[in-house]
């Protein structure tokens, strides 16, 4: 016992109660609901389950019934448009700020800082903000198209079924652009400032610094950028919860808001696990491929 | 010979803050250049000036002839070797030094031929596969100077290339740069802080000090006529001994003050009465035999590496004395020493300028 305990102070064990405590908290709060989603995927839920751990289990019926209904698919493309779409937006705004910012003007760490207001606003805070520019009869983004001359009559963001995806994407760009060019800032700032001298000197014109430098200097920021934005736009729930609510008739539905809308408005607990586990397997990939760029970030 | 960089009334200010002061500078082409300074005397900053990373406020810079001082450092065609080497991290040895070619434009068979060639001249021909990161300090100093002369440039810039390594590295590459540069028939201008580097290395010191050229000229010549206190107290290692003096009144002699007065005789004529300083070389200081010489100085400390040893007195102005005899000296004893009346410098008392 006087062993265990001087170890627990100052051996092994102390490292050992160290790790212990955020992987129990993992364990406990990620973890075993994490099972417990992937175990309910191949059960059979109803009301009357609801309560029970070991309930029928049915194999891969759900995944079947799941891609037999006809929104399935409508639904996971929407996902892969918000996502490509959110992440090229966030991505590419995020950067070129990040490179404006880089130019250190008088005031520019001052600007760069107020940016990041936009990325610690609450979602719905944002939706609703966006509500009101995204408005079809007196929205500011109707009007400053209409008085550029690019569209001739408003357009209904919100209700229009071809629309609706892009208007919640719109958001999310706004919403992510600020956590893209910080991180991307921080990365631009690591690039040692004399290699530029030397390809300055080298040779190499602004544009061919860029492309020869910058860029593959930045390549395990911007995996981990783009891998990060994957994850928290797979996450993106308020946003939709605020602007569409998925509608109108799924057209801006995407898989993590169907997940929700199925499980607790439809009570089709099985169902919404079902996409859950489908959506883990893509973060799993995004998780792996943070996890891989982040650790090449040694720079020689 | 002609001139490969010429500066004239070059001037550098940071705000309020003056860097360079009314620099005129001309470099032969061939030649090697050491610019050497104590940190902050500016000859960083008058490098990267030649380079272009710096401007100039006034005066001119011309290189090959022609006026650079609003030239993109691009299109100045010098190459230059950073202290901290400045490989691309993300390149292999080859494409680090490819890269300027590349840049240009040169075919890629042509740029590969042209590396294999700077390297088998530099050693690095087993390595053009690696990247930075898996090379030693000394690999790394190769490779970032081959990609300096796989370019044919009209000037090396060398930026306290050899600072990052250990002192037995730093002796073999010193030779092993002078080599190189006298092979490629190159002009070099070379920055450190080290005088020893200096000394070693160029045909040229310049000497600077709070962005003011000292002095210039050749090393042998900054050690036998040290134009000011500073220059005399920055070249040659161990430093030369300064102690207060004042002429003697046949003009011929220096009444000098270590701890007791005591009087050397000159090989010139000076004013009698001047207040000045002397300075006395360690290894010019010479031992001789009880009441013969000029000094009588009680010893302090005692430091052997072997090949020398170095006597520091204990007396209230310190002197060093570099002696190689092996002489058996110990703390305490009582030294008589002389120096040749041609080896002692005199500097003026307030301006530290030569006499």
């Amino acid at each position: 016992m006087k062993r265990l305990l001087s170890s627990i102070r100052d051996g092994n064990g102390f490292d050992i109660v160290l790790v212990a405590f955020p992987l129990g908290f993992l364990f406990l709060m990620a973890g075993l609901p994490l099972l417990y989603n992937i175990l309910m995927s191949f059960q059979e839920v109803d009301m009357f389950s609801l309560g029970t751990f070991l309930r029928p289990f049915v194999g891969f019926k759900n995944y079947q019934d799941l891609f037999a209904q006809p929104e399935t698919w409508p639904i996971l493309g929407n996902t892969a448009i918000f996502v490509t779409g959110s992440i090229a937006g966030q991505f590419l705004i995020g950067f070129g700020l990040a490179l404006f910012f880089w130019v250190n003007f008088p005031g520019a760490s001052w600007l760069r800082g107020l940016f990041l207001v936009s990325w610690v606003m609450p979602g719905l805070v944002v939706g609703a903000i966006w509500n009101w520019i995204l408005s079809g009869d007196f929205g500011v983004l109707n009007f400053m198209l209409r008085e550029t001359g690019i569209i001739s009559g408003n357009i209904f963001w919100r209700s229009d079924p071809n629309y609706s995806l892009y208007a919640v994407i719109i958001a999310n760009i706004w919403l992510g652009t600020a956590f893209n060019m910080i991180l991307l800032s921080v990365g631009l700032a690591s690039i040692p400032g004399d290699l530029y001298e030397a390809a300055e000197l080298d040779g190499a014109n602004a544009w061919q610094r860029f492309w020869t430098i910058t860029l593959p200097m930045m390549r395990s920021t911007i995996g981990a950028i783009v891998s990060l934005g994957l994850i928290f736009t797979l996450q993106q729930f308020d946003l939709f919860a605020a602007i569409t609510s998925g509608g109108p008739n799924n057209s801006s539905n995407v898989t993590q808001y169907w997940a929700w809308d199925l499980s607790f408005r439809q009570y089709d607990f099985a169902k919404g696990a079902t996409i859950s586990v489908i959506m883990i397997v893509f973060v799993m990939f995004a998780s792996v491929v943070y996890v891989r760029s982040t650790r090449h970030e040694v720079r020689g | 010979m002609t001139k490969q960089i010429e500066l004239s009334g070059v001037n550098k200010y940071y705000g309020a803050f003056h860097a360079l002061k009314n620099i005129e500078l001309s470099i032969e082409k061939g030649s090697f250049v050491a610019l050497v300074g104590p940190s902050g005397c500016g000859k960083s900053t008058l490098l990267r000036s030649l380079a272009g990373l710096e401007s100039i406020s006034t005066g001119d810079l011309k290189i090959a002839g022609e006026l650079m001082n609003n030239v993109p450092p691009r299109k100045r065609d010098i190459a230059m070797v950073f202290q901290s080497y400045a490989l691309y991290p993300h390149m292999t040895v080859e494409q680090n030094l490819t890269y300027s070619l590349r840049i240009r434009g040169v075919p890629k068979a042509e740029a590969k031929k042209a590396a294999e060639e700077v390297a088998a001249t530099t050693g690095l021909s087993q390595l053009l596969g690696r990247y930075p990161r898996e090379l030693s300090g000394g690999q790394r100093q190769r490779v970032a100077m081959s990609r300096a002369i796989i370019r044919h440039p009209k000037a090396f810039l060398f930026d306290e290339p050899l600072s990052n390594l250990d002192a037995a590295l730093r002796v073999h590459m010193r030779k092993e740069i002078r080599t190189l540069h006298d092979r490629l028939g190159a002009t070099s201008v070379y920055v450190t802080h080290d005088q020893i580097e200096a000394m070693t290395m160029a045909d040229h010191v310049v000497v600077m000090k709070d962005g003011v050229i000292e002095q210039q000229g050749a090393p042998l010549e900054l050690y036998d006529r040290p134009a000011n206190r500073f220059v005399a107290g920055f070249i040659g290692s161990p430093a030369m001994n300064f102690v207060p003096a004042v002429v003697g009144e046949d003009g011929r002699s220096l009444a000098v003050d270590v701890g007791e007065k005591q009087t050397i005789t000159l090989d010139r004529q000076l004013q009698p009465g001047r207040r000045v300083t002397a300075g006395l070389r360690p290894e010019h200081l010479h031992f001789v035999e009880p009441g013969q010489g000029v000094f009588r100085l009680p010893v302090g400390i005692v430091e052997s590496t072997g090949s020398a040893t170095y006597i520091t007195t204990a007396t209230a102005a310190e002197v060093t004395i570099v002696e190689t005899a092996r002489r058996p000296v110990r703390t305490g004893d009582i030294i008589d020493v002389s120096i040749r009346p041609s080896d002692v410098h005199v500097f003026d008392g307030e301006s530290g300028l030569r006499v």
